[in-house]
């Protein structure tokens, strides 16, 4: 018995001591957190590569596909079996808002992590690595304001500031171009960020540490932004910075392109493709290529068209008329399905038994788009079988092959621009031939023959850049807007900026055929602000709200004015 | 009022060593006395005891003073007991009748007259597991019994605290069998970390994990934890520590008060003791929406032509069922009529089944009780269950005079089968929304294995619940081992002391599998976890008890504790299986594993209180407690709180011959607690992500701002209270008002993302809590055989969010999922404020519509209501007449509101019986157009009942009810058998009841769902219904014997 006392003793008393506070420190340190000192500084690169363009699902989902490719007219939902109407987007959800808001607000804090770390006095102090990132910034705080309108800017990620003030657009197009400035000075002639730990080499997943692709970026962001800002009010550094970009040097090869490489491998919640959403839903959750693209690529027998899209199925579908209110509407909405696939020069039959209308199209023949913003009542009659989806290139599942790469910035666009600039007689370069090795470079980003290219830059009216100066800016406004299928932000902006294409820059009318959403059916113009915004910085959002316009999506940025 | 800082961090341990060895040696010296005789000479003693009417009082505790040695008295009232002939007295207790002891002498025969509501000794186990004097306390307490918690049994037993206590507010879990409740005493405190009780069993406190879960507007599952691994058919007794006040003691993690169970004992009696207990109860649910049965699948008020169009149309918006021909979702035409039992037929009757063998024996020296219990509960759903066992063993010791060990060991495992998830994609949400014309029993055939893996149903979605019962198998074992040893050495008869270690260690399993071919989830995935919670606790007390002078008692302890408290976990999740058929790991192509080393939480305290009485009607209490924890930065890891109360008895003064008044008592209580934060809260660190896009090293910054400089966060509560008994103790009353403020809350304050972090963590904010409390009851009845005692308690809590932090309005709880709906603290609002939408308005305040003519919803989110209810009450009925006893509880829940996403789905998909109007002919809106110029004009456009319910289920204020609900709650018929009828037999006693669960409602604001249910138990839990299970009523048989 008395060892038994001893041994609940030791116990005690052992547990009593091992309890000092002595190792409190300690126990409290999370083990699986590093310290600046164990790493470097380029692992904190690669993640806001990633997120600027290929984030995980969530908003993958709800800002890129949902509002991006879909605003931009590239992609459409709301055929019949759809999960999603396809005035989704159109009338505003917050919830998808606040995803969209959520995603690129949130985004600047891992970049401002690593500009910090590497900035000078920081732990890895590395100026080339800071240029890198002030050109990231770039890009990142150009997608934002262009979907948003006036964000926060010159105080955001300012320690001292918790509540930053929104910059207008103006001042934030300057603030850009005088960083990029700023990184293409310190770039000057060198090539790597440094040797060893000090190269970021395959952390860089744009340009493998090329410094000279970097600033080949820099100067390439300039001019588009020089070119978005052109013509906006109060826009003085336009044109200096359009010539000056010009002279310093864009992207020009094939090996300049801006791509990020898919992961094939990686889950959804790391990083998405479209396969995620377009195979995890069955066919409910697919979606087709929107009717103005496919025109524009079929229309002038454009070879990225089966690049881009693939046949529409055809078959055998039933229409039945309904009872009740909608049945008036009823030949209308046959009549509009009838148009549209006439005006694709599709060949089909019809036959029409009491109130059940069968329509037989040729399997797999046919390049078809299905009109955008159709509406819930027209549903039943947009179906499946009529419409090409986007190519398997595109919307392939992970883990099988290769996944068409995210678009950074193509050396195609480069050269529209520079078409541009030459046709508003900027700079010197001859437009006409710009604006083909534009469309060469972009036939090539999609694996065209060479042979293919060679046609259609000699044969087709689209590869000819001529007629009045507002004809040749449309022919290359949609060209870019072409090129940039798949980055739907950018192609978004460029229906803004330009209004074209106009089937698209035009908006809906015929409600009973289209859904007018919550801005009457005209195009959207900006997203409207996440609730976290309103939530976290109230007053800053409404100051911004009183210069800019109202919090609405037909509210127009300052460049699109 | 801050906590200061005690600024010696060894104080904690300097001090724990010095008292815990202080007085080791003594228990040293004491083992060294020998062992007393085993088997002393025994004497029989009998007796009857009555009441004042003469009355026989059946199932009077008798015990021998200072042992465990008892029994309890017969139908007869009377009773027979061996005790050892050196016992020197017997106290009787009773419910209502209070304690009396009645020294043995040379007596053998000894008869007793209790008096009815001499409850003013009534004892009740407080804080640290202190027995005290119910009349000293200066706060609010609770006491519940074991009939109360093991008659109607419920496989969580904090369930049948509902409308029992005051004060308590108990949100029950619907995730089905295992789910947990939310426990909510005297208002919620903390914005963001856990509002529920500590729970304490045997003075140990038990890992809770698991008890705040769910709550997801998607796909909910609500586990149990904490008080749901606790055998009902164990607990003695539930103690209900109020707040700071009753639980200062407790420290930091009694800030929401506690339940403090004290499981049963082993008891001296004569040979072995056998109890079996068996309980057996069927569950349907108590209800299920109202559906329409007029208008089948289609859209338009048509059904579509072809497969495609008609699965994609799946509501109730067809033409009205005629019987014809038409189209259905299987291919095949079908007359189109209405199924009106489609999601009835859906459930079945669950059988649950409890049973309970206890074995138990023991003399004055030594005693054991042992019991196993089996649970089997079926959901009422296929496919789903719940198999638990229970195993307890608890001896005690008497090693020599003054030595005693007291150690117990419990091992409970648990198995779920199947939890049923609510939600927007929970498996509800696939049958509540069923057409009208789709037959349940066609579902069955879930899928069509010569074509494919997918589920097959009537949308185009593909969701189907029986594919999802049958395929996405859920699979959760629970194991925890629970034990402690305490050894207790009384120094003199008015000092004693005790040390104690105790351990807790939870073992969660958990297998999920979505098979190949889920509607959104083709591919299917599978993930597993492990984890593993430990707590242990070695403390120990030191009690003095001494009378200073003949008025004048002090009793004082000094205590102290070290708890640490340990957390791993590992778990994969892996998607995408290569041969569709077998769901195994390897056959998956994509898997994420993750691993968390183990995370150790310590924190050390010393305590003591002093409570000095004067002349048995003054009491005056004071307490005091250090912590030190791991959890927060050195310069503020240690916090001191103190409380103090006085109790005063004026009756003595205001009627000295209780005429009226037996009692009238006036308390006051002040007290503080302060409260720390989980691990790893303080530094900023990067972490390393596991799958690094294309096989790069990718790190990244955790995205909030720690704080290096947290301080503990403070609750602080005042406590008045007034009690009465009166009309010869027929009758009592007990008032509380209190409030409780927390402040210098650890929050994750949310900033603006431009400031490259997505929160700053700091200490801010104050929130109180004001309430009252009221309890009342008597026996209006009582004659020979026939007694009637009923029992009224109210309570009102408001909360208020008084500070948050410059330029933050509120804090959201949930949304739903298109965000129409969020829960919210609001500053100068409250806890669960519900914001939402309504129909869109012009200046005019007319509802504006679109060119379309349908009505819009508002851009902006306004305040519909609180999910907090303002009042809760019970009342609970006691009637016996000879052995036949009728209990019924009936409580009530006024006041708040809640938005019910299912009543919203309902209407928009047609189901409905509101969804029946406008079918023919449509409606025109009474709205406006606005025109280009923003002028507005009367809207005449007509829009279908599909449009219009469309819009309408789109809007949050649309769907926001009153929670107001009275309900028959539970209700308990037994028959005790009489001793007579047993004589012969070998039962020594035998009982059965009838026991029901809600039965009925007496009021209910709101169709279609039950507004109590949840979806969950955590902070996110409340305020939205969606696609809940169907409450259940239970009714059964419990069976009672005795050998």
């Amino acid at each position: 018995m008395k060892k038994y006392i001893k041994f609940l003793t030791l116990l005690f008393a052992a547990t009593f001591l091992t309890q000092c506070t002595g190792d409190f420190n300690d126990i409290n340190v999370n083990p699986s957190g590093f310290t600046s000192d164990e790493v470097s500084g380029k692992f904190f690169l690669t993640g806001p590569q990633v997120r600027l363009y290929a984030p995980d699902r969530f908003p993958y989902w709800r800002a890129h596909l949902i509002h991006g490719d879909r605003y931009a007219g590239h992609f459409t939902f709301g055929f019949s079996g759809c999960w999603w109407s396809d005035g989704l987007g159109y009338s505003y959800s917050s919830a998808y808002t606040d995803a969209s808001w959520g995603w690129l607000s949130g985004y600047i804090g891992g970049l401002d992590n690593y500009m910090k770390l590497v900035q000078a006095g920081g732990e890895f102090d590395n100026p080339y690595m800071h240029a890198i990132g002030t050109i990231m910034r770039g890009l990142y705080f150009q997608m934002y304001t262009d979907i948003f309108g006036m964000i926060p800017y010159s105080e955001a990620v300012d320690a001292d500031i918790t509540l930053p003030k929104y910059d207008d657009q103006k001042s934030i197009y300057a603030g850009i171009i005088a960083e990029l400035d700023e990184a293409i000075a310190t770039i000057g002639d060198a090539e790597k960020t440094g040797a060893n730990v000090d190269d970021v080499g395959e952390n860089d997943l744009y340009y493998g540490g090329d410094l000279q692709k970097w600033k080949k970026l820099a100067n390439s962001l300039k001019l588009r932004m020089g070119m978005r800002a052109l013509g906006a009010q109060g826009a003085d550094f336009a044109e200096s910075a359009i010539t000056s970009a010009l002279s310093s040097g864009v992207l020009e090869a094939e090996g300049d392109n801006c791509l990020l490489e898919k992961d094939i491998t990686i889950s959804q919640w790391g990083s998405a493709t479209y396969g995620d959403v377009y195979y995890n839903f069955g066919r409910g959750s697919d979606w087709k290529v929107g009717k103005t693209l496919i025109d524009n690529l079929r229309n002038f027998d454009d070879p990225r068209l089966e690049m881009y899209a693939d046949p529409a199925p055809g078959g055998v579908v039933t229409i039945t008329k309904p009872d009740g209110t909608e049945a008036a509407l009823h030949q209308k909405r046959l009549d509009f399905i009838y148009q549209t696939l006439d005006d694709a020069g599709a060949e089909y039959t019809t036959e029409t038994v009491e109130d059940v209308t069968t329509i037989t199209m040729a399997e797999e023949t046919y390049y078809i788009g299905q009109p955008t913003r159709i509406n819930g009542e027209t549903n039943p009659y947009v179906a499946y079988e009529f419409w090409s989806k986007p190519d398997e290139r595109v919307i392939r599942r992970k883990n099988t092959n290769e996944i068409f790469p995210e678009i950074v910035f193509t050396t195609a666009e480069a050269y529209f621009l520079r078409a541009e600039a030459a046709v508003r007689g900027l700079g010197t370069d001859d437009a006409q031939e710009m604006y083909q090795k534009g469309i060469e470079q972009s036939m090539k980003l999609w694996n065209v023959a060479d042979a293919d290219i060679g046609k259609f830059l000699s044969d087709s009216p689209m590869a000819q850049l001529t007629g009045s100066q507002e004809e040749m800016i449309e022919k290359i406004a949609i060209q870019r807007w072409i090129n940039n299928y798949t980055d739907g932000f950018e192609a978004w902006a460029i229906v803004r900026d330009y209004g074209y294409p106009k089937e698209l820059a035009e908006g809906v009318a015929d409600f009973d055929i289209y859904a007018p959403g919550d801005i009457n059916g005209k195009y959207p113009q900006r997203m409207r602000y996440g609730n976290q915004a309103l939530n976290t910085n109230g007053a800053n959002v409404n100051t911004a709200i009183s210069v800019q316009g109202a919090d609405q999506q037909d509210t127009k940025l300052w460049w699109a004015k | 009022m801050k906590l200061k800082p005690i600024n010696t961090i060894s104080l904690g341990c300097c001090i724990l060593l010095a008292l815990g060895i202080v007085f080791l040696p003594h228990s040293l010296a004491a083992a060294g006395e020998t062992y007393a005789n085993l088997l002393e000479k025994e004497i029989t003693i009998t007796g009857s005891v009555q009441d004042t009417d003469g009355n026989p009082l059946i199932g009077v505790n008798i015990t021998v003073q200072g042992t465990g040695i008892g029994t309890i008295t017969d139908l007869d009232g009377s009773y027979t007991l061996a005790v050892p002939d050196d016992a020197k007295a017997l106290v009787f207790s009773y419910t209502g009748f209070g304690i009396q002891t009645i020294s043995i002498g040379t007596q053998r025969v000894i008869d007793v007259t209790m008096e009815f509501g001499t409850a003013l000794d009534e004892v009740v186990v407080t804080a640290i597991g202190i027995s005290r004097e119910k009349k000293a306390l200066s706060y609010s307490i609770t006491e519940i019994g074991s009939d109360e918690i093991s008659t109607v049994k419920d496989h969580n037993a904090v369930n049948s605290l509902v409308g029992k206590v005051s004060g308590v507010v108990i949100s029950q879990g619907t995730g089905g069998p295992g789910a947990g409740s939310r426990i909510v005493i005297r208002g919620n405190n903390s914005i963001t970390s856990n509002n529920q009780p500590l729970i304490v069993v045997d003075g140990m406190p038990i890992d809770a994990s698991g008890s705040n879960s769910g709550g997801s507007v998607y796909n909910s599952n609500v586990s149990g934890g904490g008080i749901t691994d606790i055998n009902p058919d164990d607990i003695e007794s539930i103690s209900v520590l109020k707040g700071p006040n009753a639980a200062a003691l407790y420290g930091s993690r009694a800030s929401n008060g506690v339940l403090l169970i004290t499981t049963k004992k082993g008891m001296a009696r004569n040979g072995l003791g056998v109890s079996f207990n068996s309980n057996i109860t069927f569950d349907n649910p108590m209800f299920l929406p109202e559906y329409q049965n007029e208008y089948g699948q289609g859209t338009g008020q048509n059904v579509p032509a072809n497969i495609t169009d008609l699965k994609s149309a799946s509501s109730s918006w067809g033409p009205r069922l005629d019987g014809s021909s038409q189209l259905y979702y299987t291919g095949e035409q079908r007359p189109y009529s209405a199924q009106p039992d489609n999601v009835e037929n859906f459930f079945r009757t669950a059988a649950k089944i409890v049973n309970t063998v206890a074995l138990e024996g023991g003399d004055q020296r030594y005693n054991a009780r042992f019991s196993y219990t089996n649970n089997k509960t079926e959901a009422v759903l296929p496919n789903s269950d719940l198999n638990s066992h229970n195993f307890t063993l608890r001896s005690q010791l008497s090693l020599t005079d003054r030595l005693s060990l007291d150690a117990k060991a419990t091992y409970f495992t648990q198995e779920l089968n199947n939890k049923v998830s609510q939600g927007s994609e929970g498996i509800m949400a696939y049958l509540y929304y069923t057409p009208r014309n789709v037959d349940i029993e066609d579902l069955k055939t879930y899928q069509i294995p010569s074509e494919s893996l997918d589920a097959v149903s009537y949308s185009s979605l593909g969701a189907n619940p029986y594919w999802l019962l049958q395929h996405d198998r859920n699979y959760n074992r629970r194991e925890k081992l629970l034990s402690f040893a305490k050894l207790q050495y009384e120094f003199t008869p008015w000092l004693s002391a005790f040390v104690r270690i105790g351990t807790d260690v939870t073992n969660i399993k958990g297998e999920s599998i979505t098979q190949p071919g889920h509607h959104f989830n083709k591919p299917g995935g599978l993930s597993a976890s492990n984890s593993r919670n430990m707590e242990t606790n070695a403390d120990f007390l030191l009690m003095l008890n001494k009378d200073v002078t003949s008025k004048v008692n002090l009793s004082v302890n000094l205590g102290g504790n070290a708890s640490h408290r340990t957390g791993e976990n590992v778990r994969f999740t892996s998607s995408d299986f290569k041969i569709p058929t077998r769901p195994i790991l390897a056959n998956t192509r994509e898997n994420q594993p993750f691993y968390t080393p183990l995370t150790e939480k310590k924190v050390n305290s010393v305590y003591g209180s002093a409570s000095i009485s004067y002349d048995g009607f003054a009491y005056l209490d004071i307490t005091g407690r250090n912590d030190w924890s791991s959890t927060l930065p050195e310069q503020n890891r240690s916090y001191f709180y103190p409380s103090v109360g006085v109790s005063l008895l004026l009756n003595r003064f205001i009627d000295p011959n209780s005429k009226t008044f037996n009692m009238i008592k006036v308390r006051g209580n002040y007290a503080e607690v302060g409260n720390d934060t989980d691990p790893y809260q303080l530094n900023t660190l990067y972490f390393v992500a596991q799958d690094g896009y294309l096989g790069r090293t990718t790190l990244s910054r955790d995205n909030v701002r720690k704080s290096e400089s947290l301080r503990p966060e403070s609750i602080n509560s005042l406590e008045f209270g007034l009690e009465f008994r009166f009309l010869k103790n027929r009758a009592f009353a007990d008032f509380s008002w209190y409030k409780i403020a927390s402040e210098d809350l650890i929050y994750d304050v949310p900033v603006p993302a431009a400031t490259g972090f997505g929160a700053f963590r700091e200490n801010i904010g104050r929130m109180t809590n004001t309430g009252i409390e009221l309890l009342v009851g008597g026996s209006p009845v009582r004659t020979n055989n026939f007694n009637w005692d009923i029992a009224l308690n109210f309570s009102k809590n408001s909360n208020e969010l008084e500070e948050l932090v410059e330029d933050l309005e509120s804090h959201t709880l949930n949304t739903t999922n298109s965000g129409n709906v969020a829960i919210r603290a609001t500053v100068g609002g409250g806890y669960g404020d519900i914001y939402g939408t309504t129909w869109r308005t012009n200046d005019q305040g007319q509802v504006i519509v679109n060119a379309n003519g349908i009505p819009l919803a508002s851009t902006d989110r306004t305040l519909l209501g609180n999910a907090q209810p303002d009042w809760i009450g019970g009342l609970t009925n006691t009637v016996t007449y000879k052995g036949v006893s009728l209990r019924f509880l009936i409580d009530a829940r006024i006041g708040g509101q809640v938005y019910s996403a299912t009543n919203a789905a309902l209407d928009g998909s047609g189901s409905s019986v509101e969804s029946l109007q406008f079918r023919e002919g449509g409606t025109v809106v009474d709205g406006v157009v606005e025109m280009d110029d923003g002028t507005f004009v009367q809207n005449t456009t007509s829009i279908t009942a599909q449009q219009y319910w469309g819009a309408h289920s789109g809007i949050g204020a649309n769907y926001v009810f009153d929670q107001d609900n009275i309900r028959l709650r539970e209700f308990v018929l037994g028959y005790t058998l009489p001793t007579s009828l047993l004589s012969n037999s070998f039962l020594q006693g035998a009982s059965i009841g009838i026991i029901g669960r809600n039965l009925f409602f007496l009021k209910k604001d709101i169709t279609h769902v039950d507004p109590e249910a949840s979806l969950g138990t955590g902070n996110n839990g409340m305020g939205i219904l969606s696609a809940n299970l169907p409450t259940l009523r239970s009714l059964g048989v419990n069976i009672s014997l005795r050998f």
